[in-house]
């Protein structure tokens, strides 16, 4: 009958055939967008390998930048896996930063515990934001996608109205100014390597990761939370209770949103400053689509995405070329990974078959 | 001198390693009924789709009228006088029938502006000719089941076929509305229209078609002449060994109420009462069948039954608890369980393994040795145990469900809460669109659950069912129980259709 050639298909094989196409094509785009802007684009790439690897110094940055993306995007694994399109982690994050930047510079507490507590209070901080977008879901139906987003202002200009007034400012001080005391110095993670801006934040991350997929894989709610993103009424029908799960899921995904903001603040920022992280939330979300979903993967992606992110900073150190031009390259890949290679090929597989039996002898039909 | 319209030579249909279709060669006579039998996965619908243009064949060769063709898309098909009747209607619910009719098909002005008034008279000129009464302003989600499906024939009409594929045309049809449906099938065929004919209903095979061809394994079994034939030897010749169709009944006495409801009544999703004041109870070991055309309110009440629809009014009593405001969950803590009519929409996650389907519901009710956590050996080793026992053909239990076919699935959905540890079970269309051997297999299941104990309510839309397995046949109509009867050899099929048709009601005493 209407059988499905699925498991036919050489899966594998096209997963590979997909990054080495994204790659290629994301290559030959970025060189063209330097040569058109008159930079050489194997100075461009020397640059870039050079500020990502090049030095210690160079790994050290790789690894801070992979460290905030590897957990927004863990974050936002929890929550596409699920179907749920929580696109409000960088909010999320926001507020956990704020919260534990609070709690670092108020609190006296003994090392190893005042960051636990900072990363604890970020976390929370986080899953108490999601909850909102969470309830306006379960309750009101309200689409997640359209409330974590537009939450996200609402995290970024709330975070910022607080800083004014925990700190005591009024209007006329300079927006760059904008930020908490200094955390005590009991807060603040240790270096990973000495000298350098890689701390001990990778570590938590790491663990977040493989959690994650020990999680998925052998949990009994990992395997219903899996079933609610496949088929939602399978899962209810299968006595899974979808409401629980969503909210689950949901304040899960912001408590890790909000443990980025800790472990920033806690590693490299010290304070909380207004506007500190551009687009370390959708980073995640990218990260994540590209490793499509699978947690292992995102580890292996953010470790790229903090190599291209520090070596776009030392590429518009030495060259003239813009860092946006690797945000651009980074966008691309995310597009060229999603292209459906299965339909292409299907639609490029019954066009041949249509062309043979046409050569065949067949009459024209039209 | 045959008149052949429609022939095929050698037609080798491969998805990747399957072979679903090979060396096909039939003939259709003009101006005949032609019906097309086999199991589910003997190619029957693969062949159509080529011949409607949807798939395109490996290898062989479609004749229309003695042309060669190569379809590229249905609507070559279409141009060249085919046209296809889905199982599944192929109707936009939110658009009036005429708009229907219309899409894909549109008469315009100068190329631009919809002509509906052309577009009117054509069909009203068709239904008219073919004798046809369809409301044309009416919405479609408005009409009952074998409306639609006259709708889906006036369509493949008016985009001018002359070659009528019709895929399982009667499963979802009263006995009175086969009736109808046949009728309308002669009369187009006493006008030189050619009708194929998809089903596995040998009665009506018998009753209606003029040429037979049986299908096996996605080869022709053999072209017979219904004259030449018996039912017995075309189910013979489709399962390739003798078929029993009369299920092993063994009397059997049936305990206390255990599965009681009490005038519940229930919504549709758009305020629409549904279910009305229902009440009726399940005997421990019984089968209780309800009858009733599609969209009486069987799945609101079903659903309610389950915990997945809140009762606007009533209860549901289960071994003395109410259990009226339970989730599914709960439901399957107490031991009901239940197989959904819908099995890629509902009962699986196509995506996922076999394993992972095997396990849904089974994690919850048997749970595993450590509470949170999946023992993946536990979890194979029951899905192995539902592969095996209801025969699941498959290579792996890894395979995703997606790679079986729509019987296995269904083997698998109905395996899965068989092989529960259950008191009572809610069936849905346990049969639906399966061929013969799984349909007798699963009706065999059915029985033997109930002699262990198991009671069972059994909802299907195939009256031949309800009729052959349930102990205690109800009848729904328009959201009510309209008749409760006892079944027997002697009670009639054409009784319970009138009830089913609103056309008799009873004073239900419980």
């Amino acid at each position: 009958m209407k059988s499905r050639n699925r498991k036919n298909f050489p899966d594998i094989a096209l997963n590979a055939a997909r990054y080495v196409f994204a790659f290629i094509m994301v290559a030959l785009v970025g060189a063209l967008l330097i040569k058109s802007q008159g930079n050489d684009p194997l100075e461009a790439l020397r640059a870039i390998a050079d500020g990502a690897f090049g030095s210690r110094r160079a790994i050290g940055t790789t690894i801070r930048w992979m460290t905030p993306t590897l957990i927004t995007s863990i974050s936002a694994v929890i929550a596409f896996r699920s179907g749920i399109w929580n696109v409000g982690i960088e909010g999320q994050m926001y507020m956990g930063a704020f919260m534990s930047a609070v709690v670092g510079y108020e609190l006296c507490l003994p090392r190893g515990l005042h960051i636990v507590v900072c990363i604890l209070v970020a976390g929370l901080s986080g899953m108490l934001f999601a909850l909102i977008p969470a309830l306006l879901k379960s309750y009101l139906n309200v689409n997640e996608l359209i409330s974590t987003l537009m939450l996200n202002y609402a995290a970024t200009f709330l975070t910022e109205y607080m800083t004014f007034k925990y700190m005591g400012f009024d209007s006329s001080v300079l927006a760059d100014a904008v930020a908490t005391n200094e955390m005590q110095e009991t807060a603040r993670l240790a270096k990973l390597i000495p000298k350098t801006s890689a701390t001990t934040a990778i570590i938590i991350a790491l663990a977040l990761a493989i959690g994650v997929y020990l999680f998925y894989r052998y949990t009994v709610k990992g395997y219903e939370f899996k079933m609610v993103g496949e088929n939602l009424r399978f899962s209810k029908y299968g006595g899974v209770n979808s409401r629980r799960t969503f909210m689950t899921i949901f304040l899960v995904s912001g408590f890790i949103a909000g443990i980025c903001g800790g472990t920033e603040m806690c590693g490299n920022f010290g304070k909380f400053r207004t506007a500190f992280a551009t687009n370390l939330g959708w980073d995640g979300v990218m990260v994540t689509s590209i490793a499509q979903n699978n947690p292992l993967v995102c580890v292996l992606v953010s470790y790229i995405w903090g190599a291209l992110k520090a070596g776009s900073l030392h590429l518009e150190r030495v060259t003239s070329n813009n860092r946006l031009i690797v945000n651009i390259v980074q966008a691309l890949f995310v597009l060229m990974v999603s292209v459906d290679f299965k339909s292409l090929y299907a639609t490029f597989q019954n066009h041949r078959q249509y062309k043979k039996l046409r050569r065949q002898g067949g009459s024209e039909t039209e | 001198m045959k008149d052949i319209i429609l022939e095929t030579k050698g037609i080798v249909k491969k998805f990747g390693s399957l072979v679903a279709n090979n060396n096909i060669s039939i003939q259709v006579e003009r101006a005949s009924i032609h019906a097309i039998i086999g199991e589910n996965g003997a190619g029957k619908s693969t062949l159509m789709n080529m011949i409607a243009g949807i798939f395109k064949p490996t290898l062989g060769e479609i004749y229309v009228g003695g042309e060669k063709q190569v379809f590229k898309s249905p609507n070559d098909a279409a141009d060249k006088g085919i046209g296809m009747v889905h199982q599944e209607f192929m109707l936009y619910p939110d658009l009036k029938v005429i708009d229907n009719l219309m899409m894909g098909f549109e008469k315009t002005h100068h190329g631009v502006f919809l002509d509906k008034k052309k577009a009117r008279i054509d069909i009203l000129k068709i239904c008219k000719g073919y004798n046809f009464n369809i409301p044309l302003d009416e919405y479609a989600r408005d009409l009952p089941v074998s409306m639609k499906q006259q709708v889906e024939i006036v369509k493949v009409l008016y985009k001018g076929a002359d070659i009528i594929i019709l895929d399982e045309p009667t499963s979802v049809l009263t006995p009175q509305g086969i009736e109808g449906l046949f009728n309308a099938l002669r009369l187009l065929k006493s006008m030189g229209k050619t009708i194929i004919l998809i089903t596995h209903k040998l009665k009506e095979v018998m009753e209606i078609s003029d040429a037979i061809t049986v299908l096996k394994n996605g080869e022709v079994m053999g072209s017979v002449l219904p004259r030449d034939v018996n039912e017995q030897i075309l189910a013979n010749m489709m399962v390739g060994r003798n078929v029993l169709f009369d299920t092993k009944k063994s009397p059997k006495t049936l305990g206390e109420p255990i599965f009681q409801v009490e005038n519940l009544s229930a919504h549709d999703d758009n305020y629409v009462e549904k279910v009305k004041n229902v009440s009726f109870d399940v005997k421990k070991g019984e089968i209780v069948g309800i009858a009733g055309v599609a969209g009486s309110g069987q799945t609101e009440l079903v659903e309610c039954l389950f915990g997945l629809r809140k009762a606007s009014g009533g209860k549901v009593i289960f071994n003395g608890n109410d259990i009226t405001k339970k989730s599914p969950r709960e439901h399957r803590l107490a031991k009901i369980g239940y197989v959904p009519q819908d099995r890629l929409a509902t009962g699986t996650s196509v995506e996922a393994n076999i394993t992972e389907n095997a396990i849904m519901g089974y994690h919850i009710t048997h749970g595993f040795k450590h509470p949170m956590l999946i023992d993946y050996k536990q979890a194979n080793d029951f899905a192995q145990q539902v592969v095996n026992d209801f025969r699941v053909k498959t290579e792996s239990l890894k395979n995703p469900v997606s790679s079986l076919s729509g019987g296995n699935i269904q083997k698998l959905v109905v395996g899965r809460e068989f092989e529960q540890d259950i008191d009572f079970l809610i069936i849905e269309d346990p049969t639906r669109g399966i061929d013969v051997g799984a349909i007798e297999f699963i009706w065999q299941k059915i029985i033997d659950i109930s002699q262990q104990g198991i009671s069972v309510l059994l909802i299907s839309h195939e009256l031949g069912e309800v009729m052959e397995l349930s102990d205690r046949i109800l009848v729904m109509y328009n959201g009510e129980i309209v008749g409760n009867l006892k079944n027997s050899d002697t009670l009639d099929e054409k009784e319970v259709g009138l009830y089913m048709l609103g056309g008799k009601k009873d004073e239900i005493a419980q």
